[in-house]
């Protein structure tokens, strides 16, 4: 790979909650490897670029993820992009938008991008707010992910897809998955695809999940102990004891 | 009890409990004086409220300045006597106990928080109500900027009372879209970073210009009042608050308001740690934090950050914030989420080092001059006696 290209799309409208920061962090953490990284921003407009290694997607309020998701689906590029081997983080309503279905701004159920099977629902439940902590769901025995979540849709994932991790605290999808475990799910993972309830930015905090990302496309990462992230995700961490 | 008794008896009722607040230090004693209030008699509002002209400040940011602020332009404009809220108490327990506080004022000026403000509007009829600024702001509370929007539009629908607002803020002219009467101040235009789609008809809002365009009008009704783009945030609220006060009656006379919006105030004082004067600056969002780095002047900064309800739980918020202004300065982060801190500056390529405490942090720092900026419960403990540190200097914070 001659250059690591980052897509940071539409952070005007899915930029609420700080998830930005995760297209930083990615470029910080990549810098550091010496590799060499581009972010590009892709405005409400734009045409969404089909050539980029890694698609970015934050939350945001309801009205600016309907007008993202119509935008998004006009487009078509980010689906391509998937096509040809792109990751995608999307958090929380960036999340919710490429799934199967979503309530729009106005209540109504409408169709998302489909890029992976989940399907997202508005009850009469209180907003899921607070610190949120999983246990990875591909390695048990690995460090929690930990973030902030904020969002009134639970969001059910299909039986072909994993979650990203099993909730420990809070409330993560909010819904069981449709394999029928007895665990509340936390995201989802399909291919180079993941999807998350989790703000913080969950890059910020959990640098494990950030060089996970990135090695799904440039591969095996040199070593980096960045003493500063790793303090500030052990606190995060060691949050969920107190 | 009849009505009157009753008000007599909460009120007396509201001052012991005030005093005895203030003197176990459990703070201020305004909020716990007008709880004892509403508790014995939970109409008080509107009965305190009755015959007297009010006007209510609410917003985003610089509620408290501008109340202050407001309610001594009133008092030099106007013979009459002024009450107001002083310590930010701005739900229903803190509006009480200003309202009974000195019931004879005929003028009071009340911070409102957001959430309350329908329904204090609804209870207290206010003459005027100033709409100073909505932005992201305690996002796990209100969940959205939004949300506020709404519930002020659904709301503001009466015709007797006029709000004065800020018409560049996409969110507050759609908020009022239909009350009856409206004074739009604009400043020229100025990009609302949380706008980028309107809040009335959900379209991309056309900020191709300073100022916004929508497709549904949102924005297209004139402002008779164009001040000074070039104003900082304090200066725009400075602004609204003399519009508001002329309204109510004040004479304001016109040479005299470049110099009252110059020296507006913003939320900061000067306090004494270990021996030295450090100037303090009050930031509770991704926008104050903005303004308040704009004014950095100097060499070493302290950031104090807590994460507890007041101050917002989700620190994401950190990430909106561009730290450039602090390049080339010494940076020590303190505060329960030093650590946030101290990882989004290494992000943007800003070395900080970490202190326990604001104490540790400034013997961090050499003899210059030491500047800092804190969040909600980190501004009140600096402020808080019990810490041993004494305020030598007080803006409108009183």
């Amino acid at each position: 790979m001659s250059k690591l290209t980052i897509v940071r799309l539409y952070h005007d409208l899915l930029g609420t909650y700080g998830d930005q920061g995760n297209a930083e962090v990615l470029v910080h953490r990549a810098r550091a490897r010496s590799i060499d990284v581009e972010l590009v921003e892709v405005a409400p407009g734009d045409s969404v670029p089909t050539s980029g290694d890694i698609y970015l997607i934050g939350g945001g309020e309801d009205g600016p993820q309907t007008a993202a998701l119509e935008m998004l689906q006009a487009d078509g590029g980010l689906g391509r992009a998937i096509d040809s081997g792109a990751a995608v983080l999307a958090v929380c309503a960036g999340f919710q938008l490429i799934g199967t279905s979503l309530p729009s701004s106005t209540g109504v159920t409408v169709s998302g991008l489909g890029l992976v099977d989940v399907s997202t629902v508005y009850t009469d439940d209180p907003r899921c707010v607070g610190e949120l902590f999983v246990t990875p769901a591909d390695d048990e025995t690995a460090q929690m992910y930990t973030g902030f979540e904020n969002h009134q849709g639970r969001t059910q994932i299909g039986q072909g897809v994993q979650p990203l991790g099993w909730v420990s605290s809070g409330f993560g999808n909010g819904l069981p998955s449709a394999s029928g475990d007895s665990r509340i799910p936390e995201g989802v993972v399909n291919g180079r695809v993941i999807g998350t309830y989790m703000h913080g930015p969950v890059l910020a905090r959990n640098p494990q999940l950030a060089d996970r990302i990135l090695g799904s496309v440039v591969g095996v990462l040199a070593p980096f102990e960045d003493s500063v992230a790793n303090a500030f995700a052990a606190e995060r961490r060691a949050a969920m004891t107190i | 009890m009849p009505g009157q008794l009753r008000l007599s008896v909460a009120h007396s009722a509201g001052r012991i409990a005030s005093r005895l607040s203030q003197s176990t230090g459990r703070g201020r004693g305004e909020t716990i004086a007008g709880r004892v209030i509403l508790g014995i008699d939970p109409g008080a509002l509107g009965k305190l409220a009755g015959g007297r002209d009010i006007v209510l400040v609410s917003g985003t940011n610089g509620k408290t300045t501008t109340t202050a602020f407001l309610a001594g332009i009133l008092a030099d404009g106007t013979d009459e006597k002024v009450s107001s809220s002083e310590f930010g108490a701005n739900m229903r327990a803190g509006i009480a106990s200003v309202l009974a506080g000195r019931p004879r004022h005929r003028y009071v000026v009340l911070e409102c928080d957001e959430l309350y403000l329908p329904a204090m509007c609804e209870v207290l009829k206010p003459k005027v109500v100033v709409l100073l600024n909505l932005s992201r702001d305690q996002l796990h509370r209100t969940g959205e900027v939004r949300k506020v929007a709404n519930l002020w539009h659904k709301s503001f629908t009466g015709d007797d009372v006029t709000f004065v607002i800020n018409r560049d803020d996409p969110f507050l002219e759609y908020a009022v879209a239909n009350a009856g009467h409206v004074l739009r101040v604009t400043f020229g235009g100025r990009k609302h970073p949380d706008a980028a789609t309107c809040p009335n008809c959900s379209a991309l809002l056309d900020w191709s210009q300073a100022d916004y365009k929508c497709v549904c009008g949102l924005g297209s009704l004139a402002a008779p009042i164009r001040a000074d783009q070039r104003l900082s945030g304090p200066g725009r609220n400075a602004v609204l608050a003399i519009e508001a006060a002329r309204l109510m009656g004040a004479v304001v006379p016109v040479d005299i308001q470049a110099g009252l919006t110059e020296t507006a105030p913003d939320r900061s004082a000067t306090y004494v740690v270990a021996g030295r004067e450090i100037s303090t600056r009050l930031a509770k969002n991704p926008e104050s934090w903005r303004e308040c780095l704009s004014q950095i002047t100097a060499s070493q900064v302290i950031l104090s950050v807590n994460a507890r309800g007041i101050d917002g739980r989700d620190t994401s918020w950190l990430w909106d914030v561009d730290y450039t202004p602090l390049r080339g300065r010494r940076v020590i982060c303190t505060g329960e989420r030093r650590l946030d801190v101290s990882y989004r500056l290494s992000v943007q390529g800003i070395d900080a080092s970490v202190a326990d405490d604001f104490k540790a942090a400034v013997a961090g720092f050499d003899s210059q001059t030491i500047e800092a900026i804190a969040s909600y419960t980190a501004y009140q403990d600096l402020a808080a006696i019990g810490l041993g540190l004494n305020k030598a200097m007080t803006g409108v914070d009183r």
